[in-house]
């Protein structure tokens, strides 16, 4: 069978929410063998954040959580305390990867800062990623993705344009962002070692890493002082583009004729002959007037219906897909985007698999999200070889648990 | 100074012209690597998106045999053709891999090489929707809307370019490179944080939400622009006590479930709070109290922001129009180059040379 990219590559886990667990589950996608460390005391609040109404150990049993921890290990260690500090420092010694997305004084107030972890393994690969970075006069802001977006400059790019206000985007948007960023990071910093022998510290702040989605529009403002203008749906370079609406409460099909040859065939679909020679100048100006013409066409149609029908006739179409009739799409289906991952604790839904399709590899997802402390033993006892018996004294001491001390019961 | 690049000696052959492949190998070049773009005609970029995302890459003019020869000089080839283009140009994936092991291509597109929908039309906007974060985005009452400066496409890119190091990476450590298929709907159905895989597993519905996510979530009109805050259980006493509003101040808003079933009243007064207060007071507070507070900045606003300017965020960049100043390296730790913007196939008889070891 081959080998996956990352197979080999072990990576200590320290993240937490959603940016720092995203960019471990994309290297578990690839290969890579995560352990994702939590405290007993302090556990990633994504498990516990949304329990599910009445569900025991909800902590283990967060579909939101799984989602972003599958493929990794679970490791507690309480790094408050001097034991659970040495025991996380032999396991460093034994993995080529850190990453963490502390608020950006944290790591080195536990003790465990670059200067440490270079010490006990002096090719170490440290990630960093908190919202504004290491350095800077604002290394002090916290930031989680909502406001990420807002201090990129992204949020200020968004808006229907007749109301002067700058929309958020509906997901953390920052947040996946910073992780997709930080696992290329980590594979480039395990290239730079395959050619020096030498680790590195990478300093990712998520703001830095959100403004690049709007690179453009900082050659823009430099060029020209050129603020963001907010256009809704519409287009700067083709016309019509729009979001219109279907048949249904809250159902839409977004539609882009991006030439004349596709302006053609939707005024054509649509029976709008009688626009179909305007040029691209003149259907800027009557665009409110062709956006009613292509709602009465839409208005008939399912949004599946109307983009087939669309597409057909040879235009840019496609659902809006929501939450719901994502998980139905014929196009995500048939590629086998969702699988679905046996968890003894919870029935199994459908989850996303790797949009980092490797054709000849074929990566397939091993496991369910781990529960918490499950490979205590596999990793205390197996990989850094302390005696079974000091499994209980660690327990007792609170340094290593099954079970978050102070998580509510559903 | 080059050779210390991370990147510095790996090759990249960029094909497509669209922005996914642009912003794909961006960052390979800031890195050391040697892109090659390899010009559609006509171009397919605007002209801030080609001062933004073509700095440091050489441009060539080529036809199909050299392209082919290039891409078996090159150690990553990155292209955004529809299904079945590069095949159609001599290019086939599967045979360049057949032919060069250790080759990583990476396909971008908007849905897929595979699959009912694969060669369907698609702009930015309706690749976008398909992927489920436009549905989300913006308010109830009104459309669906999308972000601005083509994210389904700058998504795409940024995961082909983080996927791309990380089969350049297996490539060297275990000889074998791969093609990497990956669509825009996808990258974007796999990231749909809670929303979609709480209907996933209980079909629970998501609504527009707009800018109030809940009362001690969302970004509000303030006297010099917009501003927010990101208040989990954790922060939320932080936050509230910061106030130093009697309102918010009432102990019973600790409580989650409180919260919730009184979210609009206290919403609408921690709207009011934020109403006459001003964008680096707000911040100022947010620093000091531990508290996730945003402001919402211009590009204009970041490219005097004194924190990115100490950290060396921006490039400046040679444009036709002037010097440019665009989002440098992405992260700081690894060495990086800024690069200098190249006229199209200016480099073709020098890429020949270097790659091929042949003149034009």
């Amino acid at each position: 069978m081959k080998k996956l990219p990352l197979d080999g590559v072990r990576v200590a886990d320290l993240s937490m929410m959603w940016a720092g667990p995203f960019a471990t589950r994309l290297l578990a996608e690839m290969g890579a063998e995560v352990v994702k460390i939590e405290s007993p005391r302090a556990w990633d609040n994504v498990r516990t954040l949304l329990p599910q109404p009445g569900a025991p150990e909800p902590w283990n049993t967060s579909y939101y959580f799984n989602d972003y921890n599958r493929d990794k290990k679970s490791l507690t260690l309480d790094l408050s305390q001097p034991r659970g500090r040495v025991l996380f420092l032999e396991l460093i010694a034994r993995c080529d990867c850190v990453i963490e997305n502390y608020r950006a004084d944290v790591l080195d107030k536990l003790g465990i800062g670059w200067d440490v972890l270079r010490e006990t393994k002096p090719d170490i690969i440290l990630v960093s990623m908190a919202g504004f970075g290491k350095t800077g006069s604002e290394k002090g802001f916290v930031g989680f993705g909502p406001i990420i977006e807002q201090m990129a400059g992204m949020a200020s790019t968004t808006g229907y344009g007749d109301d002067g206000i700058p929309y958020k985007t509906g997901i953390s948007y920052g947040d996946p962002i910073g992780g997709m960023a930080a696992a290329g990071a980590i594979a480039l910093a395990l290239i730079q070692r395959r050619k020096t022998g030498k680790g590195a510290w990478i300093d990712l702040a998520q703001r830095e890493t959100m403004a690049q989605m709007i690179g453009p529009a900082f050659a823009a403002a430099s060029l020209r002082g050129e603020s963001p203008v907010h256009r809704g749906n519409r287009d700067a370079r083709f016309a019509p583009q729009g979001v219109y609406r279907c048949l249904g409460p809250d159902l839409w099909v977004a539609i882009s004729a991006r030439d004349d040859r596709e302006w053609w065939a939707l005024a054509r679909a649509i029976g709008a002959d009688d626009l179909a020679s305007l040029e691209l100048s003149e259907r800027r100006e009557r665009h409110d007037e062709i956006d009613r013409r292509i709602e009465a066409f839409s208005a008939r149609f399912l949004p599946r219906e109307a983009a087939e029908l669309l597409q057909r006739a040879g235009v840019s179409a496609a659902p809006v897909q929501d939450m719901n009739s994502i998980h139905q799409d014929p196009q995500l289906a048939a590629r086998g985007a969702w699988i679905e991952l046996p968890q003894a604790r919870m029935r199994t839904w459908k989850q996303p698999a790797s949009a980092w399709r490797l054709v000849e590899a074929k990566p397939k997802l091993r496991r369910h999200a781990p529960l918490f402390g499950e490979h205590n033993r596999e990793i205390l006892c197996g990989l850094l070889g302390h005696p079974e018996g000091e499994l209980a004294e660690l327990e007792a001491a609170g340094i290593i648990g099954n079970a978050p001390i102070g998580a509510r019961e559903g | 100074m080059g050779e210390d690049l991370p990147l510095a000696g790996t090759r990249v052959l960029e094909i497509g012209g669209g922005l996914p492949a642009a912003f794909a190998t961006r960052w390979l070049a800031g890195f050391g690597a040697d892109v090659v773009r390899s010009d559609a005609a006509p171009e397919g970029l605007g002209r801030d998106e080609q001062a933004a995302l073509l700095p440091g890459k050489r441009r060539v003019g080529v036809g199909d045999e050299k392209l082919r020869e290039l891409a078996l000089a090159a150690e990553i080839v990155v292209e955004d053709g529809a299904p079945g283009a590069l095949a159609a140009r001599g290019l086939d994936p599967r045979e360049l891999r057949r032919e060069k092991r250790a080759l990583v291509i990476v396909s971008l597109t908007p849905f897929g090489q595979t699959g009912p929908a694969a060669h369907w039309r698609a702009a930015n906007l309706t690749a976008h929707a398909a992927g489920g974060i436009l549905s989300l985005t913006g308010i109830a009452s009104r459309p669906p809307l999308q972000n601005g400066y083509s994210q389904a496409w700058m998504l795409l890119g940024l995961n082909g370019s983080s996927a791309a190091l990380a089969a350049y990476y297996g490539s060297l450590a275990h000889g074998e490179g791969d093609w990497l298929d990956i669509s825009a709907q996808e990258c974007a159905a796999g990231m749909l944080e809670y929303y979609g895989p709480r209907a996933a597993f209980d079909n629970t519905p998501a609504v527009r939400l707009g800018n109030r996510v809940n009362c001690l979530w969302g970004i509000f009109p303030v006297a010099d622009g917009f501003a927010g805050v990101c208040a989990l259980q954790r922060q939320a006493p932080a936050f509230l006590n910061m106030t130093q509003d009697p309102e918010l101040s009432d102990p019973r808003l600790l409580e989650p479930a409180y919260r919730l079933s009184n979210d609009a009243q206290i919403g609408d007064r921690v709207a009011r709070w934020f109403r006459d207060k001003k964008k680096l007071d707000l911040l100022a507070m947010g620093e000091s109290n531990k508290v996730p507070m945003g402001a919402v900045m211009t590009p204009l606003d970041l490219l005097a922001n004194a924190s990115l300017e100490e950290r060396g965020f921006f490039d400046a960049v040679q444009t036709p129009a002037g010097e440019a100043r665009i989002p440098g390296r992405p992260y700081l730790g690894m060495d990086w180059r800024a690069g200098e913007l190249h006229a199209p196939a200016a480099d073709t008889e020098a890429v020949l040379a270097d790659w091929l070891g042949a003149a034009s």
